[in-house]
């Protein structure tokens, strides 16, 4: 079993962030930071782009948006979460997901950006280093 | 699925329309592009665990794409490639179908 310790602060920001995914996730069309979390397929042809779009969106965001619920639900009971490895790896998908909105907020779009002290910063990392430890744990009962 | 051919070049000469016939039937590749975003443990981690790469294979790629920009991590027929990409996506990798 992989064991994590959240904050009450903690879980009320994951709480707030998995619901802001969500209602990302369920907006249609073009919000700039649907394009990292739904890329274009074929860069160089747009007709197979929308087709392969069309085929696989409303799949992805189900798929997303349940594990974003599976999250939610592990931590409804507060902040003492106990996953088996499985369940574990369902988190990696959505912490990524959150990563890359609030890149796409932050400006950061290459290498060398450097992500700012502020607030939003500082989450941006937190959520770097709860993937971390879950990957290791992850790894670690292999 | 035959690929769309209409951008190649209407004077085929003989040879080439042997390579043109081999390539038409399967090569299509699943590219992972770099994003500043991600973390290279968990790019190696998605290509070990989807592709079954070894960690050697998973972080040779992983540099790969770290390093040049872009990897291919998969080759085979286009239907095969669409799934890896979309579950890329599932994934949060920047990745796309790209003709071999």
């Amino acid at each position: 079993m992989i064991v994590l310790e959240f904050t009450t602060a903690e879980v009320e920001l994951l709480r707030t962030l998995l619901t802001q995914y969500d209602e990302i996730l369920q907006q249609p069309g073009d919000d700039p930071a649907l394009e990292r979390l739904f890329p274009v397929a074929y860069r160089d042809d747009p007709d197979a782009a929308a087709e392969f779009a069309r085929y696989t969106r409303s799949g992805l965001v189900e798929h997303k948006s349940s594990a974003a619920g599976s999250i939610a639900a592990a931590i409804a009971g507060g902040g003492s979460v106990q996953l088996d490895p499985q369940a574990a790896e369902r988190w990696l998908p959505v912490l990524t997901d959150l990563r890359l909105i609030i890149a796409h907020r932050l400006g950061i779009v290459r290498d060398e950006d450097e992500v700012p002290r502020d607030p939003l910063g500082d989450v941006y990392h937190w959520l770097a280093e709860l993937q971390t430890y879950l990957i290791d744990a992850i790894e670690a009962l292999e | 699925m035959v690929p769309d051919v209409a951008g190649s070049s209407p004077v085929i000469h003989p040879n080439e329309e042997l390579e043109t016939v081999s390539v038409s039937d399967a090569l299509w590749t699943t590219v992972v592009w770099n994003d500043p975003v991600n973390l290279m443990s968990y790019v190696t981690h998605v290509f070990r665990t989807y592709f079954g790469y070894s960690r050697e294979e998973a972080e040779r790629l992983m540099l790969q794409v770290h390093h040049e920009g872009r990897a291919v991590v998969a080759t085979g027929p286009r239907e095969e490639m669409e799934r890896h990409t979309e579950a890329m996506h599932e994934y949060g990798l920047w990745a796309s179908v790209v003709r071999a």
